[in-house]
């Protein structure tokens, strides 16, 4: 699948670092000078953080109440409080989703104020198998906040469990925390280059799909139907279903225009089944590691399918092996 | 079919959206002219519903009166097994039936492909024999529709053998997922569904509407392009859309009308808001599904 994504070359606004810490309470120490410093400009503070370091951040910056998860914007005034970005959900862990959703969160926080702090720490739980989670995170992120004016702080341990944890971190950040400034990293590559060694990490299998079909550009109508059925029965209402059809119509688009040929759509569906649940694959390459992260511009002909899918499923995940490209999506009603 | 010569015909829709299409024709024409309308179903009458919808024809009061009268698909079919005098009886009685309620006359229509199952349609080309026999001399009015889709070649070509009159509605293009009509000089209806596949023949046509515009003394500033049968549009059709409208000349403008929610959408997604030049206005119905479906 090659898709098409934006090629349109902004200013980049994202200020993104990384820092290593020795122990939880380091990161406490390292990260509550940041948001102070963030507070004392006003600008608004974003925390992705165990519960724990949230607890201990709100007891050092004297915050009378427990930080909530980030209220829905668009907010007209810089919130006064931290607040607490999404947490990864459902049982697939892309860092490519969490990245466009927090794109999404950050961007509604910067349209009250000029820019936004914030503070991201490691948490072993994500590390799925190698730790691979957080390369593709922070790959993602200097995709999908490039034009976001945010400063962006990763807090790593020194030594993690994964090697690829630390190794990813010191090739993905543009920046380094060092003695609590932000300076230059040599070793930082761009998302393409970074993951050009190892690429978006396949998510979990699922087991066989309860419905399979291949389709070229003139069953596309065939994929919609079917996808409208599957969304119906985990409960869609008309709307709904109208934009996973649309969603899943795209991608399957991008795997006839730019694929092998070969193109096929899976569907878990079942009387439990509470989200819909399917994959589209091809045996086509991935030109861009993580494509539809970045908004395209509107005089840009292409590019928009698999940005607008992002915007309206909970979870896409794009990979690529040997066998081809794979989009895993899941959408609750 | 609406000359008072033509009382009995056959036509034969290549794809769905004409059926739907031609098939609300027939009824429209009869709820205008005050007669009832009897409509067979089986499995098709939402769509013929929705289409009236789109084609802003009041069903609601209607079909609470009776004018619009839908046989269940379960009547359908046994009416379409019963011996062929007793068809001529059951219309003969409907005409009977429509005149004692005060209209002018009946039409009769409907999806009769359940007729099939028996001896290949020969016994559906009987029931032709039997409806010029029971309409003769009366105010009743049969379009028999025989779609490509549900009927073989060489039934459709026997059952057309039955008929003086057939019925033909022409488009601009039709394949079966697209369907687009010239309903005004220059005003274009889009029936159906865009995308990979027919992307391409959308923008080809509003491109060859603005040219006609353009070479046309009489031409209006404003091509109007009617979405209401419209069901789907994929992203890159919408951006094509916009970005179309947005290369037309100063002097000339494109409007949308009857758009459904869910083309409105990926319209706004694509930035029609900020196309100087686009003009979109919703669907009045807003399609929340069939609009009678506690009606019958």
């Amino acid at each position: 699948m090659r898709v098409e994504t934006t090629r349109s070359a902004g200013v980049v606004r994202l200020r993104h670092g990384a820092g290593f810490t020795s122990s939880p309470d380091d990161v406490v120490a390292q990260a509550a000078p940041i948001v102070a410093a963030a507070r004392v400009r006003g600008e608004p503070v974003a925390l992705a953080v165990r519960p724990a370091t949230a607890a201990a951040l709100t007891a050092v910056l004297e915050e009378t109440e427990p930080l909530t998860a980030h209220p829905s914007g668009p907010f007209t005034a810089a919130p006064a409080r931290p607040v607490l970005l999404l947490r990864p959900e459902g049982p697939d862990h892309s860092g490519q989703t969490l990245a466009g959703r927090w794109a999404r969160e950050l961007r509604t926080l910067t349209r009250s104020r000029g820019g936004v702090t914030v503070i991201v720490e490691h948490d072993g739980d994500l590390d799925g198998i190698d730790g691979a989670f957080w390369t593709e995170l922070d790959a993602a992120l200097n995709v999908a906040l490039t034009e976001v004016a945010a400063t962006v702080v990763c807090l790593y341990p020194q030594l993690p469990l994964h090697l690829e944890v630390a190794e990813g971190a010191r090739r993905n950040h543009p920046l380094l925390l060092v003695d609590g400034a932000l300076r230059h990293n040599p070793a930082h590559r761009e998302p393409r280059d970074v993951l050009a060694a190892r690429g978006a990490p396949a998510p979990a299998l699922l087991g066989p799909p309860d419905r399979r079909m291949g389709f070229d550009t003139w069953q596309l109508a065939a994929v919609r139907e079917r996808v409208a059925e599957a969304a119906r029965a985990a409960g869609c209402d008309r709307d709904r279903v109208d934009d996973l059809v649309l969603a899943v119509n795209e991608v399957a688009t991008n795997a006839v225009e730019h694929g092998s040929g070969d193109a096929h759509l899976d569907v878990w569906t079942g009387p439990a089944a509470r989200e819909l649940v399917c994959e589209v694959h091809d045996a086509g390459t991935l030109d861009d590691p993580l494509p539809g992260l970045r908004a395209p511009h509107p005089s840009d002909p292409r590019g928009r399918g698999l940005w607008i899918a992002r915007q309206l499923c909970d979870l896409l995940h794009v990979w690529s092996d040997a066998a081809g490209t794979h989009v895993r999506i899941r959408a609750l009603p | 079919m609406d000359q008072r010569s033509v009382a009995h015909a056959c036509a034969i829709p290549g794809s769905d959206e004409q059926l739907w299409e031609m098939t609300a024709a027939f009824v429209t024409a009869g709820l205008s002219a005050g007669e009832q309308v009897v409509y067979f179903d089986d499995g098709t009458v939402d769509a013929v519903l929705e289409r009236l919808v789109d084609d802003r024809v009041p069903v609601r009061r209607p079909l609470a009166d009776g004018q619009l009268t839908v046989v269940e698909a379960a009547e359908t079919r046994r009416a379409l097994r019963a011996p062929v005098r007793d068809a001529a009886t059951g219309l003969a009685g409907l005409i009977d039936g429509a005149i004692d309620a005060g209209y002018p006359g009946l039409r009769w229509t409907g999806q009769l492909s359940s007729g099939l199952d028996r001896t290949r349609g020969v016994w559906l080309g009987d029931h032709d024999a039997a409806i010029d026999t029971a309409i003769a001399g009366r105010p009743a009015r049969v379009l028999c529709f025989y779609d490509r889709h549900r009927f073989p070649d060489d039934v459709i070509e026997l059952l057309r053998a039955r008929h003086r009159i057939e019925l033909d509605a022409p488009a601009l293009y039709d394949d079966n997922l697209l369907r687009i009509t010239r309903t005004a000089p220059f005003r274009i209806r889009f029936a159906g569904e865009v995308d990979h596949s027919n992307r391409p023949v959308v923008l080809r046509m509003v491109a060859a509407a603005l040219d006609e515009a353009l070479r046309s003394h009489s031409a209006p500033a404003t091509l109007e392009f009617d979405l209401s049968s419209l069901r789907f549009l994929d992203g890159a059709g919408a951006v094509g859309l916009v970005h179309a409208a947005e290369g037309f000349p100063e002097s000339h403008r494109l409007a949308l009308h009857g758009v459904r929610p869910g083309v409105q959408r990926i319209l706004d997604r694509c930035g029609a808001p900020f196309a100087a030049q686009l003009d979109v206005t919703p669907h009045p119905a807003g399609h929340d599904g069939p609009p009678v479906a506690g009606a019958r």
